[in-house]
């Protein structure tokens, strides 16, 4: 059986773009705004794969743990600079959400200032490029990475399911996330939490950034135009809920390809140039039926079901007691 | 073809004019541009607390406005008096047979001081409608939530419409970009000097309009809405009403921004109204002069103009000490600056004041207030959190 390649791509596509809501979603929950810089910390882990392959020479898959590592440093240095000392000066959530938007400018300017310094002293053009002839390929013409992001989306699902549930350092994070006070009171390290997490989630986002180049065309750009799709797909799962940003990162990528094909197929090629305005017409229709997103749903769902055992169980249990009385 | 279109685009860039006296003139223009941006940014974010991500959306309906609406107009009443103007009907023509066009209109205007008037106010007043329609439209999904999706859903709004401009071709002229007939071709003089007369005029009046809206009950009720929604809720006012509302009036004064820029540059295309632009520069004279406060915008403004204009003016020289083009030296200043100015002056350089209320002498009332120290407020509130589960223990 022969899978489309456009199916290989959408996946691919959705797998990081899943890992990107993951991080997008942890954020919101340990600080509570949007981060509109967490796409161009994807930015970065393009440009370690460009440095890797053109620059080094050596395959990019080999600096996929180093874009962790610089993605979760960013973070940390961020979250030390910034969000931090504006969290403790008390500043409210529209100020901090204009902060991000401030470090993603500052951070996409650094990042084009390093792409254009390869033009500048190695004469090497270095603002717009595909690395797919440095992929392996499976099976005669699957690409490696369609495995690679697969596998490796399903692996931090799976390990921070893990987290989340089994281990303290998880459950310190649920707590955090849900009451930093009562938390710390609880003795939990607020601070060192909110660091790790943050390191987490910078570090996802610069791996899934990693990955971007060897199946799409990338620049410095890339990271900051994605932000949009990363936004639509946290908000599909409710914002505050990181099963939900799986789920609604995968829908928006594989529904960002699939829409942007049928409509190039049915409507012609000028559809093409429309692709950003598939996830942001996800966004407004969420926004406009249902601002939670899928959780949001699910809780209805939920209590539509559950309600009228509570109506049957309310008058059952005063009669309990009157005949032990 | 090209060499026409090249001819014109020299015969009316703004620096016809060399020297100094030029750059005071770029400067009070786009000082003029912003400070209406920015104190409309105020009238939103600074007294009535909406953060408005979407300057961009309203300036640029303000440009397509011209480009789209007002242009074929002047040329319906040009070829209705008779100037032989070429078809301009369908995607092709309007937008190659643009430059001859606008030539034809330019000859035909310099003897119409009145007509280019009339179509001057025929924009700013379309330009007005349309901005606060597009308002409305942009309060509709998130001006009932939180704030930061309001933020969300303006900045995704701000790129869609760039999107749109850029592969439309009969509103803005596609990735071409139009010429925009020159409304003050009858002034003998120099015509940066009257369009920087007039913006700075507008702007003035402006203020006039927000200080008066700010001084009146609805601009204490504002505040009230800013500090406490609730509360505001609970006697009795419609909270995302007056939301939009002030969304939908600062929508349409920000649209005259985008309108005053086309006739300044003569020349419309998406690619001048990048968000960057036209919603994070305005963003930084909000917060460097202070929120809430029309002199610390002003003084804002002038400060942030003159450091982009100086850099744009002496690109070349500053040029030689950096490998890397200068626009990104130009975004690092711009997020550097902003977060600088956050943490160390949260106020901004003019802290808020209180407001006017004849008859009522405010600030005394208000000096028994409590001084919150914020930077130990977090550790009260562990403090109070944690004497709190002291006493529940006890229970």
């Amino acid at each position: 059986m022969e899978v489309p390649t456009i199916w290989l791509m959408a996946i691919t596509y959705a797998s990081e773009l899943t890992l990107l809501c993951i991080g997008f979603t942890l954020t919101y929950l340990t600080a509570k705004i949007p981060n509109f810089a967490h796409g161009t910390y994807a930015g970065f882990g393009i440009y370690v794969s460009y440095t890797f392959a053109k620059f080094f020479h050596i395959s990019p898959y080999m600096g996929f743990p180093l874009a962790f590592l610089i993605g979760g440093l960013i973070s940390l240095a961020v979250f030390k600079l910034v969000f931090g000392t504006l969290a403790k000066m008390g500043s409210g959530a529209i100020v901090l959400t204009i902060a991000t938007l401030a470090i993603q400018i500052f951070l996409g300017a650094i990042l084009n200032i390093y792409a254009y310094s390869f033009v500048a002293f190695f004469g090497q053009y270095a603002t717009g490029f595909l690395l797919k002839e440095w992929d392996f390929v499976v099976a005669g013409s699957i690409a490696g990475i369609f495995f690679v992001a697969i596998g490796i989306s399903i692996a931090v699902v799976l390990v921070l399911h893990y987290l989340l549930t089994r281990t303290k350092l998880g459950i310190a994070m649920r707590a955090t996330a849900e009451d930093p006070e009562l938390a710390s009171v609880l003795g939990i390290n607020i601070n060192n939490i909110q660091l790790f997490s943050w390191f987490v989630t910078g570090g996802l986002a610069c791996l899934a950034g990693a990955m971007i180049p060897m199946w799409f065309m990338s620049s410095p750009t890339t990271g900051s135009g994605i932000i949009t799709s990363i936004m639509a797909g946290s908000l599909l799962g409710g914002f505050e809920n990181v099963y939900g940003a799986i789920v609604g990162g995968f829908t928006i990528g594989i529904s960002e390809i699939m829409f942007t094909l049928a409509g190039q197929l049915t409507l012609g090629t000028w559809f093409g140039e429309y692709r950003p305005l598939v996830p942001m017409t996800f966004l407004i229709i969420v926004l406009l039926i249902e601002p939670r997103g899928l959780q949001g749903f699910y809780e209805r769902y939920k209590a539509s079901r559950t309600k009228p055992k509570a109506a049957e169980a309310a008058p059952a249990a005063p009669t309990e007691k009157e005949e032990k009385k | 073809m090209y060499a026409n279109i090249a001819l014109s685009m020299l015969g009316s860039m703004p620096t016809a004019i060399e020297g100094t006296s030029r750059l005071i003139v770029d400067i009070a223009m786009f000082f003029g541009l912003l400070v209406i941006v920015a104190m409309a940014l105020n009238f939103q974010y600074g007294n009535a607390g909406i953060p408005n991500m979407g300057c961009a959306v309203q300036v640029i309906i303000g440009a397509f406005t011209i480009s789209a609406i007002v242009m074929r107009i002047m040329f319906t009443v040009a070829a209705q008096t008779g100037v032989p103007l070429d078809n301009w009907n369908n995607d092709f023509k309007w937008i190659y047979s643009n430059p001859a066009n606008v030539g034809l209109m330019n000859e035909f205007l310099k003897s119409q001081a009145v007509l280019s008037m009339g179509f001057l106010l025929l924009s700013i007043g379309l330009a007005m409608i349309l901005g606060a329609g597009i308002g409305y439209l942009l309060a509709l999904p998130a001006i009932r939530l939180r704030a930061t999706y309001l933020m969300i859903v303006l900045i995704t709004v701000a790129d869609a419409s760039q999107i749109i401009g850029r592969n439309v071709t009969q509103i803005s002229g596609g990735t071409l970009g139009v010429w925009i007939p020159d409304v003050f071709a009858w002034y003998p003089g120099d015509r940066g000097v009257i369009t920087a007369v007039i913006t700075l005029f507008i702007g003035l009046v402006s203020f006039f309009i927000f200080r008066t809206m700010l001084n009146s009950p609805y601009g204490r009720l504002m505040r009230a809405l800013r500090e406490n929604e609730v509360t505001i809720g609970s006697v009795g006012k419609n909270v995302v009403g007056i939301r939009r509302n002030i969304l939908m009036f600062a929508s349409g004064i920000t649209a005259i921004a985008g309108v005053m820029n086309c006739y300044y540059l003569l020349y419309s295309n998406e690619n001048g109204y990048q968000r960057a632009y036209w919603t994070y520069w305005p963003w930084l004279m909000l917060i460097l002069g202070g929120p809430g406060n029309n002199a610390g915008t002003f003084l804002g403004a002038a400060l942030i103009i003159a450091l982009r204009r100086i850099i744009i003016v002496y690109k070349f020289t500053i040029q030689q000490f950096f490998f890397f083009p200068i626009s990104y030296l130009e975004d690092i200043i711009l997020g550097g600056l902003l977060v600088v100015v956050m943490i160390f002056r949260p106020n901004g350089l003019i802290p808020e004041k209180l407001l006017y209320i004849p008859g009522i002498n405010y600030a005394k009332m208000v000096q028994e207030e409590v001084k919150v120290d914020w930077r130990a407020a977090p550790k009260a509130r562990q403090k109070a959190a944690e004497d709190k589960a002291k006493k529940e223990a006890k229970k």
